[in-house]
């Protein structure tokens, strides 16, 4: 089991070496001690950082199996391959694209995935590993998710757009009729950049459902 | 104007996608359409880090100590695996006589050569699949329709070239026709031909005159 003292301990050694490096600047107990346990894993097959995710995420992992498995052999066998991948493929996390948790989620629901299949017997060619891809899409050329808001916003979106709540729709007129950048923005009305975010989300959520096709 | 993808799954679906739970036939289909929208690529995104949230704040279920300084010794014994991400470029198929860049998802199901059953304006090939779940190619060339139908599960078409109407609209590449046994729809294609994916739950059954005669060979038709 995890406690406070443990990470200190930690954060004390290895994260400090490397901070001296320069690679990365880190205090103690800050809320991606996760992501940097596996560069750690990563770059120096850290086993201290491994033992401590471990202890965090197994007991969870093995919740998680109880729950889709329903049985106490296939859940550990579930947590044993998840935490294994964990650590012998840490060089493929990239905190730039989530959380730690988002990649050991992933992990699990391929080693899960892979599991039933195998059980079925099934022989033809479905992995998880095609099946969820995890990694970068390409740049599709003229469809990044960027062109699509516009796209939608011109095409479809404007007669919904006045009814917006005038906080949102300030937001959305600044950065998608003024190309403003979020942080331009969050100087420009005085609010964090976190709420100009949540604001685009919600109003692009507001948009898409007053657009939305029966169907989906 | 680019062409901007229309026709989307629910979150509902794509959240079904992301845990594994929806049969791994359907998933080929969501898997294919998240290859060409960037869009529901972020709605992918965001849902797994909500579930990896969910993950690890799961009360944790009790092991004896003995056991997990097992599995952490014997983890920790092993060497790294040399792991390389995966490329995903859309790639290019023959298929009937003109080449297609069809979604990297499909890539797996498309090594063996392509066995083309052909019926009128309409061909198709399978891919994947047995019992009541079927991923096949289906080649629908120009002024051509498929016969009115319903379908006893769910129907998923994920249009991969080419253009397909049905009395609810027109389709284009990357978007996602999900049918139901509510719906009876009757697709067509106009002046191009139209490449689509197609996804079965269960056998469909065809509704008008000569065409119910099509119902017994349909195992081989779809």
């Amino acid at each position: 089991m995890l406690d406070s003292t443990s990470v200190q301990r930690h954060d004390d050694g290895n994260y400090q070496r490397l901070s001296i490096q320069g690679s990365m600047s880190v205090q103690p107990q800050d809320n991606t001690q996760w992501e940097q346990a596996l560069t750690f894993i990563a770059v120096d097959r850290d086993k201290q950082a491994y033992s401590q995710l471990f202890s965090y995420f197994a007991p969870r992992l093995k919740a998680f199996g109880l729950k889709m498995f329903g049985n106490e052999q296939q859940a550990m066998e579930m947590v044993q391959d998840t935490m294994l991948n964990v650590w012998q493929k840490a060089r493929l996390f990239d905190a730039s694209r989530g959380c730690a948790s988002t990649w050991i989620f992933t992990i699990a629901r391929n080693v899960r995935f892979d599991m039933l299949r195998k059980k079925q017997s099934r022989k033809d060619e479905l992995s998880a590993d095609d099946l969820f891809f995890d990694g970068d899409y390409p740049e599709q050329e003229g469809t990044d998710s960027n062109e699509w808001d516009l796209w939608l916003l011109a095409e479809k979106v404007a007669p919904h757009f006045a009814k917006l709540p005038p906080a949102q729709r300030d937001v959305m007129e600044k950065v998608y009729l003024e190309e403003k950048s979020h942080q331009e923005v969050s100087d420009e009305l005085s609010i964090p950049l976190g709420t100009v975010k949540s604001r685009i989300r919600l109003a692009l959520d507001r948009l898409r459902e007053a657009i939305d096709d029966p169907r989906s | 104007m680019i062409h901007a993808v229309k026709y989307h799954p629910s979150v509902e679906l794509l959240e079904q996608y992301i845990e594994a739970s929806l049969a791994p036939e359907l998933s080929v289909a969501i898997a294919a359409h998240l290859d060409l929208c960037p869009h529901c690529q972020r709605i992918k995104m965001d849902l797994e880090a909500e579930a990896g949230v969910a993950l690890a704040a799961l009360p944790q279920a009790q092991s004896t100590e003995t056991d997990w300084q097992q599995m952490l010794d014997f983890i920790t014994a092993q060497p790294e695996a040399a792991a390389q991400q995966k490329q995903r470029q859309p790639f290019a198929v023959q298929i009937q006589n003109s080449e297609i860049l069809v979604p990297a998802s499909l890539r797996p199901l498309l090594k063996d050569k392509l066995k083309w059953l052909n019926l009128g304006g309409i061909s198709t090939a399978k891919l994947a699949g047995e019992d009541q779940h079927n991923v096949s190619l289906l080649y629908i060339r120009k002024d051509s329709e498929v016969p009115q139908h319903t379908h006893l599960g769910v129907e998923i078409t994920l249009v991969l070239k080419g253009k397909i109407y049905d009395e609810s609209g027109c389709y284009g590449e990357g978007d996602l026709l999900i049918n139901t046994a509510d719906h009876t729809h009757t697709p067509r294609t106009m002046s191009e031909d139209c490449l689509c994916l197609s996804v079965l739950t269960a056998p469909l059954k065809f509704k008008k005159g000569l065409t119910r005669l099509l119902n017994p060979l349909q195992h081989l038709f779809y």
